[in-house]
């Protein structure tokens, strides 16, 4: 048994990092819940918003959480390009045919990235309150990953009040419950799916310059291949469609990972990062198992 | 429900000609067209891989996100066993039977295990759930260290037991690839069989509309399962000649690689999903596109000063997304609803 100290150091960082994790699935799920579409290529933009970080602070030399802010109107931009010119055509086509479109779109953004800023692995340390910080349970986080978890919240304050304090929101919500009643009732469901599309990508965008606290070097073209996955663990698991559920299935997935780190690092003979990822995939089978539709899906 | 009946055969056999005819052109062009018997090695791989894959989600319509899991625990079963005949001592030739059926069984009792859970599952829940199993079992035998773990399984010394150096020379290319293509047309007889029996009628029932199907007395859990097996083990197999037999190195980073599932999902849903000819055709397009673009198209850009690897890749991906819009069934698809004359319909299976 490891000791007590360690454990909720690690409960501390697993919700730490957790809120992170949430917030990048957000935006999957808002996709899925409107469009019914499965963003395939979903890490490509987180990978965007980490490399959007990575430009604020190197080249222009201001805090790298301004990606944030960044990463929200590339987002719109590029989510709205791409929804007129490839999802608008693909709302009666089947399933696969999504799944295919979104995965070359990830594939293309990728090698567009890799093409502009190079294949190699980067990043930066950016520690601003470092004066002020505190050790608790022998565990010191960095003022950027408290900073991270602070904008996690309030960029998924920001998707709350956009989908229950506005017009738009209520749309949205009206086109998720029922699409024919919507359009029944005068609303514009093709630019209600343009528009949510776009939320869905903002929020992603913006949730890989969050991320970028986590990636001291490891900011790289193909980085987001592994938080697609994740996404689509952390996605089911909160139930696709849900916006609470995915924030919150993030906060437990990071929790989960954290802690069962600590625990496998004490097995000899395993690589207990490696065999955590492995025992995620565990869980979200077993969470299928007991409720097919997700612990928030209906 | 008789297995041999003669309208299934006769069916069985117009459906599987052309397919047929498809591979014994590849066959030729394969010996024939001097240095670039490789490029029709990599057509046939991914023809097969698209065919292997179709025959559950084509028929089904569910997307198995995990599939190349099949073919990963085909090889390593195809591994394990050479190591052990080697061990034993037992003759070369006794490999090829046992490593396939091998791979195949591993294959089916993943299948069937994965099946229990993820079958019950629907839409993107069940593409979720199949991405688990592949990540799971891959970080699995990375983390734990099972079979070499990460580093990976190299068989290369044990295959060299069983054949003689010359003998390893000579399966690993040509005998490796011959095996590739007989396996080929076997799933062909498979696939035409299946779209001409009861079983195709019923899968393509579950399609359509799988509560509607049930409600009509198809059983459907037993469909499901059977197809899932059957693909799973065709693919099993694949991953053993291709692998095993042919490279000699599982590494779990090469085989388990999520992107073959995608690519035999391009492949299916370019040639058309759920059609004997369209895998084959759907490989044929994307090698093709691949080639052209990595040949001819990336020096040209390079020429003018952009230059990158995988640059191949920006100009296949707006061409991929360009032919989803264009045919979303998939060139099998968009040809049966332009083409009349009845001749022609006739060979479009």
């Amino acid at each position: 048994m490891p000791d007590l100290n360690l454990l909720v150091a690690s409960i501390i960082s697993g919700l730490l990092i957790g809120a992170v994790y949430g917030i990048a699935t957000v935006g999957l799920n808002l996709i899925f819940g409107v469009l019914r579409i499965v963003n395939v290529g979903h890490g490509a933009f987180i990978m965007l918003g980490a490399y959007l970080a990575f430009i604020v602070y190197t080249s222009l030399g201001l805090p790298p959480l301004l990606g944030v802010v960044a990463g929200l109107a590339v987002g719109a931009v590029l989510g709205l390009i791409i929804y007129y010119l490839v999802i608008r055509y693909l709302h009666d086509a089947p399933e696969l045919a999504t799944l295919l479109a979104t995965f070359a779109i990830g594939i293309l953004i990728q090698e567009l990235v890799k093409a502009v800023m190079g294949p190699d692995s980067r990043g930066f340390v950016w520690n601003p309150l470092a004066a002020y910080e505190f050790e608790i349970f022998g565990y010191k986080p960095s003022s950027f990953q408290i900073l991270a978890a602070l904008s996690s919240l309030a960029l998924l304050a920001f998707l709350y009040v956009v989908i229950y304090r506005t017009r738009l929101g209520l749309a949205i919500r009206a086109v998720v419950q029922d699409r024919e009643g919507a359009m029944v009732v005068g609303i514009d469901v093709e630019r209600i799916y343009a528009a949510s599309f776009a939320l869905g990508i903002m929020v992603t965008v913006a949730s890989g310059a969050i991320l970028a606290a986590y990636l001291q070097t490891g900011i790289h073209p193909y980085m987001g291949e592994i938080y697609t996955l994740k996404g689509f663990v952390i996605a089911v698991m909160g139930g696709l469609g849900s916006i609470p559920g995915a924030f919150i299935a993030g906060v437990l997935f990071g929790l989960f990972e954290n802690v069962s780190y600590l625990l496998l690092a004490g097995i000899e003979g395993v690589q207990p990062l490696v065999l955590t990822r492995s025992i995620a995939f565990l869980l979200l089978l077993l969470i299928l198992l007991v409720k097919p539709t997700g612990l928030m899906g209906r | 429900m008789a297995l041999v009946d003669p309208w299934t055969v006769r069916e069985a056999v117009r459906k599987s000609l052309p397919a047929l005819a498809i591979y014994a052109v590849l066959l030729a062009a394969y010996f024939l067209i001097p240095g670039k018997s490789q490029l029709f090695a990599t057509i046939l791989f991914y023809a097969l891989l698209g065919q292997a894959f179709n025959i559950f989600m084509g028929m089904t319509g569910y997307v198995d996100f995990g599939y190349v899991a099949f073919l990963a625990v085909g090889a390593y079963a195809f591994g394990v066993t050479a190591m052990a005949l080697a061990s034993l001592g037992s003759p070369g030739w006794t490999l090829i039977p046992l490593g396939l059926l091998a791979a195949a069984g591993a294959a089916m009792i993943l299948a069937s295990m994965v099946g229990a859970i993820a079958l019950r599952l629907r839409g993107a829940y069940f593409a979720i759930a199949t991405i688990g199993v592949n990540e799971g079992l891959r970080y699995f035998f990375e983390g734990a260290n099972i079979l070499g773990g990460s580093i990976g399984l190299y068989i290369v010394k044990d295959l060299k037991t069983l054949f003689g150096d010359e003998g390893y020379q000579f399966m690993a290319t040509i005998a490796a690839d011959l095996l590739m293509f007989g396996l080929a047309g076997f799933t062909v007889l498979v696939t035409a069989w299946i779209l001409s029996s009861r079983m195709g009628f019923a899968l393509q029932a579950i399609r359509e509309d799988e509560d509607a199907a049930r409600a009509l007395g198809v059983n459907v859990t037993k469909y499901k399962v059977l197809a899932f097996m059957t693909s799973g083990a065709l693919g099993g197999m694949l991953g053993a000649l291709n692998w095993a037999l042919k490279e000699g190195v599982l590494e779990p980073e090469t085989v388990f690689f999520i992107v073959y599932t995608v690519e035999a999902i391009i492949i299916v849903v370019l040639g058309g999903a759920g059609t004997l000819l369209g895998p084959i055709v759907g490989a044929l397009i994307y090698i093709g596109l691949n080639y052209v673009s990595n040949v001819y198209a990336a020096p040209l850009l390079e020429g003018i000063g952009i230059k990158a690897s995988g640059l191949h890749l920006i100009l296949l991906a707006p061409i991929l997304i360009a032919f989803i819009i264009a045919a979303p069934n998939g060139i099998i698809g968009l040809l049966r609803e332009r083409i009349r004359n009845p001749t022609i319909r006739r060979f479009l299976v």
